[in-house]
Parts: structure tokens; sequence; C-alpha cells
């Protein structure tokens, strides 16, 4: 009985194993094709406002990322990945970063905490007058990084699934 | 009774003139296209130019070819040609090709402004620039902080000079005054070439003037679409817009106060040759843009030039066709190099 149900635990997992696959297969499918939309739209860009109207001229060498992925360990021990966005701040981190004190009198006066702006549209650097593909551009890249959220959540939790099924696989051998 | 035009163009300008037809006849035909949508890579791409106009002009770039350096060598090649004829030209036609290269002048000096506004070196930046766009005093124009300072130290010896009339101001160029000062200095830019063709009469205007009035309600389009949802106020806009073409001054009027795409067909509904036009664009991804629509139509206006003689005309109307087969070309490569083969077809043909 104790071999049955190992086998069926098996089974369990080999089938969990394949749909998470063919949904990571499927995800990885859109995110390609949002990539593929995003590029072409950019051509499209280029066809309207010139082929050297959009490309690196227009932005600088170094620049902030608007979007990073941040890793860190689960209590499982599984790598999380997420994906954070410019701006985004936690409940916590909301309010003064430090204690500033402001003289009411006299020339000198203490900087005050640095206020955190808001980072700009990458759409200014080709302009303020950009056309609608160049706009279309920037959804379809903006929406590939949902996507990846996505997938990078998905990856670690597979592998973990995977291990677990060689693990028994192992053992009932 | 012949018109002066019949009796004097061809004295000064007869051989420009049939030189600049037998450069339109080796436009891309229907067949160069098919050959070229089929090509699996940018070098079955270079070899089927080869065999067209272009020949060898790819023969010294070295390898991996790139979109960007195809388009770079047809920009080049262009430029040759309309050099040969600007050095061979007489009045009036050599400042009819001197107003030609101001629209090209005006992008290169908002390029360089734009590069130094985003900390690019000026080497990166001039060789980018449109080469019939270039004039000596370009390597100076990062230098200036506000539109006034950049007449008054750098363009105010150049062709440019007019056209910064109403566009003298102290304030900063950030990417908002950029965008004004580039639509501001066109305005005026295409107002005056539209009078001299106008003050020049003859064929030369019968041709001209209906193709820069289209111009000049294209752009008024183009700025109200793209205006939607940024930061530029209807006034703002409204000052932008040129006052040389069929929309001027009720269209332009109504087109100011327009807040979204439907309330723009609504304006064009008084107008019986821009109906058909916003008729034709696709809605969602799949149709024509207002782009491609407008792009169409500038086809087919400058085909029509060459159905007259002895006017100017001619000589824009080569010089844009041969722009178009550029983006052409240029699209193609886009879609080979990205292996993105569903929208291939989407090139406009020049018959």
């Amino acid at each position: 009985m104790a071999a049955a149900d190992l086998r069926a635990e098996l089974d369990s997992l080999l089938l969990q194993l394949l749909w998470d696959l063919e949904e990571l297969e499927s995800k990885r499918v859109a995110l390609n094709a949002r990539v593929e939309e995003g590029w072409l739209s950019l051509s499209k860009a280029r066809y309207a406002m010139g082929a050297k109207s959009v490309g690196p001229l227009q932005y600088a060498s170094r620049m902030e990322p608007q979007v990073c992925v941040c890793t860190s360990e689960a209590q499982n021990g599984l790598q999380k990945f997420r994906v954070v966005r410019a701006g985004a701040q936690s409940p916590e981190e909301v309010g003064p970063r430090e204690a500033a004190l402001r003289r009411r009198k006299g020339l000198t006066r203490i900087p005050e905490p640095e206020v955190f702006s808001a980072s700009p549209n990458p759409l200014n650097w080709f302009g303020i007058l950009v056309p609608h593909s160049l706009r279309q551009a920037q959804a379809s890249f903006q929406e590939e990084t949902l996507k990846l959220q996505m997938v990078l959540e998905m990856k670690p939790q597979m592998e973990a699934t995977d291990s677990f099924f060689l693990g028994l696989l192992v053992a009932h051998l | 009774m012949l018109g002066s035009a019949e009796l004097c163009f061809n004295v000064d300008h007869g051989y420009l003139e049939g030189l600049v037809r037998g450069c339109k006849a080796g436009l891309l035909t229907q067949q160069d296209y098919l050959n070229l949508v089929q090509c699996e890579t940018l070098e079955d791409l270079k070899v089927h130019l080869q065999t067209t106009d272009y020949g060898n002009f790819l023969a010294n770039q070295t390898n991996p070819l790139t979109v960007s350096k195809i388009d770079t060598e047809m920009r080049r090649k262009l430029c040759g040609e309309f050099e040969y004829f600007r050095n061979h030209s007489l009045e009036p036609l050599s400042t009819f090709f001197t107003y030609m290269t101001c629209g090209y002048m005006i992008d290169n000096v908002i390029l360089l402004v734009s590069g130094a506004l985003q900390k690019k070196s000026v080497r990166d930046l001039l060789g980018r620039c449109h080469p019939l766009g270039r004039f000596s005093e370009m390597e100076a124009v990062n230098i200036a902080d506000t539109p006034s300072d950049l007449f008054h130290a750098v363009l105010v010896e150049t062709p440019l000079a007019p056209f910064f009339q109403d566009c003298m101001s102290e304030n900063t160029l950030d990417e908002l005054n950029i965008e004004v000062l580039r639509n501001k200095l066109y305005k005026s830019y295409l107002e005056a070439f539209y009078n001299f063709c106008k003050d020049h009469g003859d064929v030369t205007a019968e041709i001209m003037c209906p193709i820069l009035e289209f111009e000049a309600d294209r752009r008024a389009f183009i700025i109200t679409l793209n205006s939607f949802g940024t930061e530029l106020s209807k006034d703002a806009r409204e000052a932008l817009y040129p006052t040389c073409g069929q929309l001027y001054p009720e269209g332009l009027r109504l087109l100011a106060q327009a807040e979204d795409f439907e309330q723009m067909k609504r304006v064009v509904d008084h107008y019986g040759v821009y109906k058909p036009l916003f008729e034709a664009v696709g809605d969602g991804s799949g149709g024509k843009s207002l782009e491609d629509v407008f792009y169409e139509h500038e086809v087919k206006m400058n085909v029509l030039a060459f159905t007259r003689q002895f006017h100017c005309g001619v000589f824009y109307a080569y010089t844009k066709l041969r722009e178009q087969e550029m983006r052409n070309i240029v699209w193609i490569a886009e879609c080979i190099s990205q292996r993105h083969r569903t929208k291939i077809n989407s090139y406009i043909p020049i018959p």
C-alpha cells in the first residue's frame, strides 16, 4: 500500500510538473510576443519619425533603471524574484527619512531631507510630440516586465517540485 | 500662346530636368520590391539591391551589415545626387534647392541641441546629422542654452536666420522647449518656402503650392494627434500650426480645440481632400496609421508632379519619392533582421 501511495504521489507530482511546464511555456511565448511587438513598434516609430530619430543618440549612455529585479531567499530556501518599479515605496518607508532642523533666522540652512521625485518618462527623450507607435512600444515593454515577473515566480517553484519528485523517485528505487 | 516657363525654363534648367527624370526612372519597381521581401537576411537584401540603381553602394561596409548602415549609405547616395543638381543649378532653381535643404538643417539643429541635453559628444552627433542639412556652423550649436543664444551666436549667418522671428526666447532649452522650437522653425520655413513658390508663379507654383499646402495641413494633423495626453496646451499647439495650408484659418481653429481622434475626424468632414484619407485609417494595430495614409497621398502628389514639364517641382518630388523608397527599404530590412515577416508588405510602392 505504501508503494501504491508513493506511485500515486509520484504520478501527481509529475502531472503537476507537466502542467507547470505548459503554463511556463505559454507565458514565455506571451513574453516573447510582447518583446517582438515592442521592437516592431519601434521600427514603425522610425518609419514615421526618421531612422535616426529613434536610436542611441536620443538617450544618455548612463541612466537610472525604472524597473529592477530583486532577489531574496524565502523561508523554504527557494530563490525569490521580485520586479520592483522605481518610486515604489512600502508604507513604512513613506515619511521623512532623517531628522532635519530648519532655522527661522540667519543665512545658513541645514539641507532638507531629499524629496523623492518621479523618474522622467523615457518617451520624452525622443521629443514631446511622439507618434502613437512609440507609445505602443513603451506599453509593450512595460507589459513585458509584468509577464517577466510571472515567469520568474514560476521557475523556482518548478525547480523545487522537480527536486522533490527526483528525491521521491530515488527513494522509491 | 505659350507661357514663359515653356519658352525659358530649358535655357537654364533643361539639362537638370532631363537628368532628374532619368533618376526618377531608376526608382525601384514592384518587381524589385517583390524580390526584396523574399530575402532571408540583410546580405541577400544587399545582393538584390546591387541589381538596381543602388549598385555597389554597400561595398565598403564591414560585416555585420546593419539596418542603420544601409540607411546611412542610401542617404549618402541621395545627397550625392542632390549636390550634383545643386552645384549645376542657376537661379531661381539654386534658391529653390536652398529652401529644400532648410528642412534638413532644422532637423540637424534639433538633433544637436537634444544630443547636448543628453551629454552626447559633438563628434557622434555630427556623424549622424543628415548630409543634406549640413552647414559650417553646426559644431557650435551645442554651446547655446536658449533659442536667443542659438540665434545670435550660431545661426544668424545661416539660411535658417529668417525663420527665427517667432522663436526668440530666453527659456532654457529643455525637452518641451526644443519641441516647440522645432515646430516653430518648421512652420516659418514652410510658410517662407510656400511664398517663394507662389511668387515664382508659372508651373512651379501650380505644382508646388498644393504639395506644400498638404505638407502644412499634414503637420497640423500630426501635431494635434501626437499632442493628446502631453503637457502641450491647446494654445501652444495652435501656435505651431503652419498657416499656408487649406485648413487655414477655420480648420486650424477647430483642430486646435480637438481632444481626440474622433473630434479631428469631425473637423475634416468639411474638407473633401482629407475626409477619405481619415476614413482609410484603420482602428487598432491591424490597419494603416494616419502617417501611412499621409505618406501614400504624398507619393501620389509627387508622382503627378512628373506629368508636367518646365518647373522646379520635379526636383522636390524626386527627393521625396527617393526618401519614401528609403523608408520602404529600411522597413523591409527591419522586418528581415527582426524575423517578423507578417508586416513586411506594409511599404508604399511608387508607381
